[in-house]
C-alpha cells in the first residue's frame, strides 16, 4: 500500500511501558508519535485489576508510597498520555512488521492498514507461561484450567469465581495475588504448588498477602498432571501425591510477548522467547527498541512506565 | 494450499432441512436448540440412525443424505468429530504402508483419488506436501526396499527411494544421521476438524437430523423397528442402526448382542510447536515403523504449526477416554522427533494433546451387517486412517447396506453434494484477504491475538449451520484459543462475545458441554 501513514515513532502496546515511552517522547518534543493498543482500552495488564470495595489492591505506587488497584494506577498513566499529542489507535493489532523498512501492518476497526516510522518501540508486555511451556505440567485438557488473567477477568468483570477450591500452580508475587483475589472473593483457601522447594515470592511479599491468604503450600513438584474429565478436579504428581480442587490456576512466570519480533526476523532467543538485545534496550535492528516486561523478568507497572520514559531519551538520540 | 473461493461475506444462507438439537439443561443453549423429547424429531422411525458423529459417522451421514431417507446422526459428545477424530496427526494417507489386499488398503486406494475433489466439494483446505520416510540407522535403511515394494503392492506407484543427499536437499534440517529414505508424494495435510464439520453441514442441509450430547444407554430390538434408548430414557425409533461409536462401539454392541470383538484403545500423545517452527520442515517426516508402532512423525500442520507425535501406549480397557498427556510421554515424543529433525528441541511448544485410537482385537475395518439383529451394522477398528477413508468407507457401507440390509436408495434430487456457499466456511477464509471487500467493522476487531481472529469471525462461526455453542467447538472452527498463549488473553473476552451473541448466560458457557463450565458451576453473574 502506498498510502501508508508515516510517523516519527510508533509504539506497539498501550500498557504502562508504552504510555511511559509516549509521555517521554512528548516531553522531548519528538513527534508525531502513534501508539497502538490491541485492546479496546489503554492501560494494559494493570487495567484488568479493577478497583473493588473489599478487593485486594496488588499494585505498588512507589512514588506515593502506597498500595493501589491496578486500574487506578493505569488510569493515572492514561490521563498523563491524554495530555500529549500522541495519536492513539485502540482495538488495533499489529499483525506483521518489516523491521528493516520499519513498516507495520495493522488490523483495526477500519480494516487492514499500513504505517511506517523512523523508530519503533515494542512495549507488548508479557503473558503467563502455559502448562506446556513449563514442561513439568501435563495431564488432561479440561475446563477450569486458567491463568491469573482469567481470575481477574472472571472476578473483576463478571463477579464470577473461576473455582471454589482452587489449586494455584506457581508461587511468585503474581501467584500470591491470584490466591489473595480468589480467597477475598469467597473461595476456599487455595492450595499452592510449584516446582521450587520454597515459594519464589519473598518473605515480605508473602506477609503483605497474609491478611487475605495463607495458601496450603507444597513445593518440589517435579512432574505432575492435571486431573479431571470434563472440568479440572485437581493436580496429581507423578509420585502419586494429589491436590484436589475444582479449578487449576497457572500463575506467574512471565513469557515476553515477543512474537512480532520473532516472526518479523528480529533476534529472539528460543525456546525462552527472550529478546536478544544489541545494547541497552535496542533490538537487533537499528531503530527498534523495547520497553517494559517484554524485556523479560517481571516488573511492576511503575517500573515499566519509567522504563518507557527513560527510553525516550535513547530514541531521541537515535533520531538525531 | 488449496483454499477454495467463497461467497462474499454477508451473503448466505441456505436453510438446513435437518434439525439440530443439543441435549442440554435449560439455559445452556437457546431453547430452540434444546432437546427435550423424542417428539421433536417427529414420530416416524428413522430409516437409519448412525450412532457416533466422528469423521466416519459424519461421512456416512453425508453419503446417506444424497438419498431419499430419514437419517439421524447422534453422538454423546457436544460437537461433531469431538472424539478420536479431533486428536490425531491430521494427515491424508496415500496408503503406501497399508497391508496389501486388505479392505483398508482398498479403501485408501479409492480415497486417494477422491480427496482433491472431495476437499473442493467440502470447501476445506488440503495441502499435498508429500511425505518422506526417513531411515536413521543402517538397519532401518535395509527396510526401505521392502517398504517401497509394499507401497507398489498397494498401488501407490509414485513412491521411490531417496539417498541421504537427496533428503538433505529437500530437508536441510533433517537429522545428520539420516541414511536414506522413501519419498511418498501422496501424503497430504488436512484439517481433521473441518472434515467432520463440513460432512455434517451438508448432511444437515440435506435433511439429516443431528442430536448431540445424547448417550445411548441401550437398544430395544423389535421386528419392524428397533429403539435406541438414551441415558435420559428417550426412545429413538430406528429401522436400521449403524454403530460407528468408535471407542464406545463395544458397549453399544453389547446392547444389541453384536458379535465378538474387543477395543484396545491406544493413546497417542502429540506436541504442537509454534508457527515460528514451521519453516524447519517441508514434508511430513515419518520414521521407519516397528512391529508395534508407526513411530513419532514430525509434520507441518495445515494451520501453519509443526507437530510431533504420536506415542503408542495401550490404555486400560476400563478407561478408554484417558486422553491425558504425561510428562514422560511428552519427553519421548520430543526424543522421537529429534531423531528426525535437528534443532527441534529448541523450538517453543505451545500445546500438548493426546487422542485414543480405536484399535480392535479383530483387526482393522471390522464391518458386520445384521450383527446381532436384522438391520444393525457394526463398524469398528477404524484406527489411523479414518479421516482419509471417510469418503470411500461411506460409499462401501452404503453399498453394503443396500445389499445386506435391503436399504432402498432413491436419489434425492434436491440434495446438495457440495457444502453450500457460505459467508464463513472456516478459519482459512480471512475477511481482509483474497479481495473480500465487504467485511464488517467487527471483522477488524481482533479478539484472539495469537491467531488474529476477529470478533466478527466468532459471530459468523456461531451462526454457521451446526450452531457451535461450546468453546472447543468454536476453537476448532475459528482457531481462536489455539495459539501460543492458549487462551490466556482471549478466553474471557471470547466468552463475552459468545454470551452476547447467543444470549446464553456467561456462567453457563462450557468448554465442551455440561459439566465443563468455564467458572465454578451454580453462580449467577454480578456484572462490574
Amino acid at each position: 500500500m502506498s498510502d501508508a501513514q508515516h510517523f516519527k515513532v510508533v509504539i506497539i502496546g498501550g500498557g504502562p511501558a508504552g504510555i511511559g515511552a509516549a509521555v517521554g517522547l512528548a516531553k522531548r518534543g519528538v513527534g508525531p508519535v502513534v501508539l497502538i493498543e490491541r485492546r479496546a482500552e489503554l492501560g494494559g495488564t494493570p487495567m484488568g485489576y479493577r478497583k473493588k470495595p473489599g478487593g485486594v489492591p496488588t499494585f505498588v505506587e512507589w512514588t506515593r508510597g502506597r498500595v493501589v488497584f491496578g486500574e487506578e494506577l493505569a488510569g493515572r498513566m492514561a490521563k498523563r498520555l491524554a495530555k500529549t499529542d500522541t495519536a492513539i489507535r485502540l482495538g488495533t493489532q499489529v499483525t506483521k512488521i518489516d523491521p528493516a523498512e520499519k513498516r507495520l501492518t495493522l488490523l483495526g476497526p477500519d480494516g487492514v492498514r499500513e504505517l511506517t516510522a523512523d523508530a519503533a518501540v515494542l512495549a507488548a508486555g508479557a503473558r503467563e507461561q502455559t502448562p506446556a511451556e513449563k514442561g513439568w505440567l501435563a495431564g488432561a485438557r479440561t475446563a477450569r484450567v486458567g491463568f491469573t488473567r482469567h481470575v481477574t477477568g472472571w472476578l473483576d468483570r463478571h463477579g464470577l469465581l473461576p473455582a471454589r477450591k482452587p489449586v494455584v500452580v506457581g508461587s511468585d508475587l503474581i501467584a500470591y495475588s491470584a490466591a489473595a483475589k480468589l480467597r477475598a472473593a469467597g473461595s476456599d483457601e487455595p492450595v499452592m504448588i510449584d516446582r521450587r522447594q520454597s515459594p519464589s515470592a519473598g518473605f515480605f511479599e508473602r506477609l503483605f498477602f497474609w491478611r487475605w491468604t495463607r495458601p496450603d503450600w507444597s513445593g518440589g513438584v517435579t512432574a505432575a498432571g492435571m486431573k479431571g474429565d470434563r472440568a479440572a478436579t485437581g493436580v496429581q504428581s507423578s509420585d502419586g501425591k494429589e491436590w484436589p480442587g475444582d479449578g487449576v490456576m497457572v500463575c506467574g512466570e512471565l513469557v515476553p510477548n515477543s512474537e512480532l519480533a520473532l516472526l518479523g526476523g528480529l533476534a529472539v532467543e528460543l525456546p525462552s522467547r527472550q529478546l536478544q538485545l544489541a545494547r541497552g534496550q535496542a533490538m537487533s535492528e537499528p531503530g527498534w527498541f523495547a520497553a517494559g516486561n517484554v524485556l523479560g523478568g517481571f516488573h511492576g507497572a511503575q517500573w515499566c512506565y519509567f522504563n518507557g520514559r527513560r527510553l525516550a531519551k535513547r530514541i531521541a538520540t537515535f533520531l538525531e | 494450499m488449496v483454499a477454495p473461493g467463497m461467497a462474499q461475506f454477508g451473503t448466505w444462507q441456505p436453510k438446513s432441512r435437518g434439525r439440530l438439537f443439543y441435549n442440554w439443561p435449560p439455559g445452556a443453549c437457546e431453547e430452540a436448540l434444546r432437546f427435550t423429547s423424542a417428539g421433536q424429531l417427529g414420530g416416524e422411525p428413522y430409516d437409519v440412525v448412525i450412532v457416533g458423529a466422528g469423521v466416519v459417522g459424519c461421512g456416512l451421514a453425508h453419503r446417506l443424505s444424497m438419498y431419499d431417507l430419514r437419517v439421524l446422526l447422534v453422538d454423546r459428545l457436544h460437537d461433531v468429530g469431538e472424539g478420536t477424530s479431533k486428536a490425531n496427526s491430521a494427515l491424508i494417507h496415500s496408503g503406501y504402508d497399508a497391508k496389501p489386499g486388505t479392505l483398508e488398503s482398498e479403501l485408501l486406494h479409492e480415497a486417494e483419488a477422491d480427496w482433491p475433489g472431495l476437499a473442493a466439494r467440502l470447501k476445506i483446505p488440503l495441502d499435498p506436501v508429500g511425505g518422506i520416510m526417513m531411515a536413521v540407522t543402517d538397519e532401518q535403511e535395509c527396510q526401505l526396499e521392502a517398504a517401497e515394494k509394499n507401497a507398489h503392492a498397494n498401488r501407490v506407484a509414485d513412491v521411490r527411494i531417496l539417498s541421504a543427499d537427496e533428503i538433505r536437499e529437500r530437508e536441510p534440517n533433517a537429522s545428520s544421521s539420516v541414511r536414506g529414505g522413501l519419498l511418498v508424494p501422496g501424503e497430504s495435510l488436512a484439517d481433521p476438524f473441518m472434515a467432520s464439520i463440513a460432512f455434517a453441514e451438508i448432511a444437515l442441509a440435506n435433511g439429516v437430523d443431528i442430536l448431540l450430547g445424547v448417550e445411548i444407554a441401550g437398544v430395544e430390538l423389535g421386528q419392524a423397528r428397533h429403539h435406541l434408548v438414551t441415558a435420559d430414557g428417550h426412545r429413538l425409533p430406528a429401522r436400521r442402526i449403524v454403530n460407528a461409536a468408535g471407542l464406545g462401539s463395544r458397549r453399544l454392541a453389547d446392547g444389541y448382542g453384536g458379535g465378538a470383538f474387543d477395543i484396545n484403545p491406544r493413546r497417542g500423545q502429540f506436541l504442537l510447536f509454534d508457527k515460528s517452527a514451521r519453516p524447519l520442515v517441508q514434508h511430513i517426516l515419518l520414521p521407519v515403523p516397528t512391529a508395534h508402532t508407526k513411530g513419532v512423525l514430525v509434520s507441518p500442520t495445515i494451520f501453519g504449526n509443526l507437530l510431533a507425535g504420536p506415542t503408542a501406549e495401550d490404555l486400560p480397557l476400563d478407561d478408554p477416554a484417558a486422553t491425558h498427556t504425561t510428562v514422560d510421554g511428552i519427553r519421548r515424543v520430543l526424543e522421537g522427533g529429534s531423531r528426525l529433525v535437528d534443532g527441534l528441541a529448541r523450538q517453543p511448544v505451545i500445546a500438548t494433546y493426546a487422542g485414543a485410537r480405536c484399535a480392535c482385537s479383530q483387526g482393522s475395518y471390522v464391518i458386520r451387517y445384521n450383527d446381532g439383529a436384522p438391520g444393525v451394522v457394526t463398524l469398528t477398528g477404524v484406527r489411523s486412517t479414518g479421516l482419509t477413508t471417510s469418503i470411500s468407507l461411506a460409499r462401501h457401507l452404503v453399498d453394503g447396506m443396500q445389499k445386506e440390509l435391503g436399504l432402498e436408495l432413491s436419489p434425492d434430487s434436491a440434495a446438495l453434494d457440495a457444502r453450500p456457499e457460505s459467508a464463513w466456511p472456516g478459519w482459512w477464509r480471512r475477511p481482509f484477504e483474497n479481495g473480500a471487500t465487504d467485511a464488517r467493522a467487527d471483522h477488524g476487531c481482533a479478539v484472539c491475538f495469537c491467531e488474529v481472529i476477529s470478533e466478527g469471525e466468532i459471530r459468523d462461526a456461531l451462526d454457521s449451520p451446526l450452531r457451535p455453542r461450546t468453546m472447543d467447538a468454536l476453537k476448532r472452527r475459528t482457531r481462536a484459543l489455539t495459539g501460543r498463549c492458549q487462551g490466556f488473553d482471549c478466553q474471557v473476552s471470547l466468552a463475552e462475545i459468545v454470551s452476547g451473541h447467543t444470549g446464553i448466560g456467561i456462567a453457563q458457557l462450557t468448554k465442551n458441554g455440561p459439566g465443563s463450565e468455564l467458572v465454578a458451576p451454580g453462580q449467577a453473574e454480578v456484572p462490574a
